[in-house]
């Protein structure tokens, strides 16, 4: 395994609060949330699999180092990755797309929907599914509406629309785009960089 | 092309743009060298992003400190070339000639007699770019033709004439082998190709409807004299807000580089402020003083 520090992208001497922070800003940035029907969600799993293990690592290593300083911190590690399993009960037709397009044989589902003779609620829901899958944002909103509409009282479906409504919630820290919030004019550059160069030649 | 995905240059370090402008520099270098003079009028934003998503390694870039036309008094410092430029480079020659064959295949002769020179004159550059990169320049021709048919379909959504653009920039991301790598890059890519395309959409809207040319966003929503309803426009938003989270979520995948802050700032800032520019009718300066030309 690699360095846990490295993995944390702290340095040992860190104390133990930069090492939560730093660990809690990770486990946000791969939260299972935001890789929902994402086709690199195996990927982002293997990140917070590998996050979790440098933080378990690092608090055991440093609990057995200083006895009595171990704080209440253990065992904070965020679990994840199980929201991935579908409510299942529908026909044998339709679990069989859902496998594969579990599975990422996007085409081969693609053309098992089109073949289907059905076009009720749940018909809708896969098509959304696969067209989300694909990169078809827009025509994925569409198909889970229509499940939506056709099927109100479906856990599954809504939860569907409100995730396509939300999307990966993540930005980092300081990056939140606002279109107002960028307070600085030509000028104020401008001023800025003579001042600057003022102050270099001083040195 | 496009000149959509740049950085919001006020939230970037002056060590940033420092760097950020030095690769700017190293990709038209390496255009000049691979390609002739002239190639250098098809440098963009775009392709800088690009090369500095699929540059090798986590070191500093090396720098060298070059003359440049565009100002010839003043030296100015540049990437040095090495392979991922020269890719890039080539990459834009193609995209950019197909580009024009796709203006000169749409309008009529004396319209396009501009474009139809420019195209002659690129010709010898397109082929030894398509030589050099063949994959990509299948990937190019095949799917802008796929695009040409959906045009002429009626049922064809907004989604499905973005993605033959989207497959497009995904091909940019082929060379990289591990699949660990080529995965992430890919879904980036394609979500970038697929935000640029209907943006970009949004953006000819007015000049599209006013010359009845196609457009995919009439078929999807019905926008009267050229301009979208505030329901479509914000349904519209939502969509490309969406790609854009889902290039975030494809970035943090990525092992950190030399470029990573920068490319941040472009993902997470730029982009989300080219949008709000475009949605608010205030979008590429080049683009509107073509505009008024017309």
């Amino acid at each position: 395994m690699n360095d846990p520090y490295s993995v944390l992208g702290v340095s040992p001497s860190a104390t133990d609060d930069e090492i939560k922070k730093a660990y809690r800003e990770l486990a946000r940035k791969y939260h299972p949330d935001n890789y929902h029907d994402n086709p690199l969600a195996d990927l982002a799993q293997e990140k917070m699999k590998e996050i979790n293990e440098a933080y378990d690592t690092i608090l055991k290593s440093r609990e057995a180092g200083a006895g009595s300083r171990g704080q209440g911190g253990a065992s904070g590690s965020y679990g994840g990755y199980t929201g991935y399993t579908r409510a299942t009960g529908g026909s044998p037709e339709f679990n069989r797309i859902r496998t594969e397009i579990n599975a990422g044989n996007l085409e081969y589902a693609e053309q098992l929907l089109n073949a289907s003779q059905t076009r009720n609620a749940e018909w809708h829901f896969l098509m959304g599914s696969l067209c989300y899958r694909k990169g078809w944002l827009d025509d994925a909103r569409r198909y889970f509406q229509i499940a939506v509409s056709m099927e109100p009282g479906n856990r599954e479906y809504a939860q569907a629309m409100e995730l396509i409504n939300r999307g990966p919630a993540y930005t980092p820290y300081g990056y939140n785009y606002s279109p107002n919030a960028v307070g600085c004019s030509t000028c104020d550059i401008c001023s800025a960089f003579i001042c600057a160069d003022l102050c270099c030649n001083c040195f | 092309m496009f000149g959509y995905i740049r950085p919001l240059k006020d939230e970037l370090k002056v060590r940033e743009f420092e760097q950020f402008k030095a690769c700017y520099c190293g990709l038209c270098r390496a255009l000049k060298k691979e390609y002739g003079q002239f190639s250098r009028f098809l440098l963009t934003y775009d392709f800088t992003f690009l090369a500095m998503l699929l540059w090798d390694g986590r070191e500093e870039p090396k720098t060298v400190s070059a003359r440049c036309p565009a100002s010839p008094v003043r030296r100015k410092t540049a990437c040095e070339l090495s392979p991922v430029l020269a890719r890039c480079a080539g990459y834009s020659v193609i995209l950019s000639w197909w580009k024009l064959k796709d203006t000169v295949d749409d309008e009529g002769f004396f319209t396009s007699l501009k474009d139809r020179f420019l195209l002659l004159f690129y010709k010898r550059q397109y082929k030894k770019a398509s030589r050099l990169y063949p994959d990509f320049k299948e990937a190019v021709s095949e799917n802008l033709s796929a695009l040409r048919q959906l045009e002429g379909q009626p049922g064809a959504t907004m989604d499905a004439c973005a993605d033959r653009f989207a497959r497009i920039t995904r091909a940019m991301a082929a060379d990289a082998a591990q699949p660990e790598i080529r995965r992430p890059l890919e879904q980036l890519l394609y979500h970038t190709g697929r935000f640029i395309y209907l943006l970009d959409a949004l953006d000819d809207l007015p000049e599209d409807v006013a010359r009845g040319r196609f457009n995919p966003l009439v078929g999807r929503f019905d926008p009267e004299g050229g301009r979208l309803s505030e329901k479509d426009s914000a349904a519209l938003k939502e969509t490309l807000e969406h790609s854009g989270r889902l290039i975030g979520a494809a970035f943090e995948l990525l092992p950190v580089g030399a470029w990573t802050e920068i490319l941040k700032n472009i993902i997470y800032l730029g982009m989300p402020q080219a949008l709000n520019r475009v949605f608010a009718g205030t979008g590429d300066v080049n683009r509107r003083r073509r505009r008024a030309k017309h």
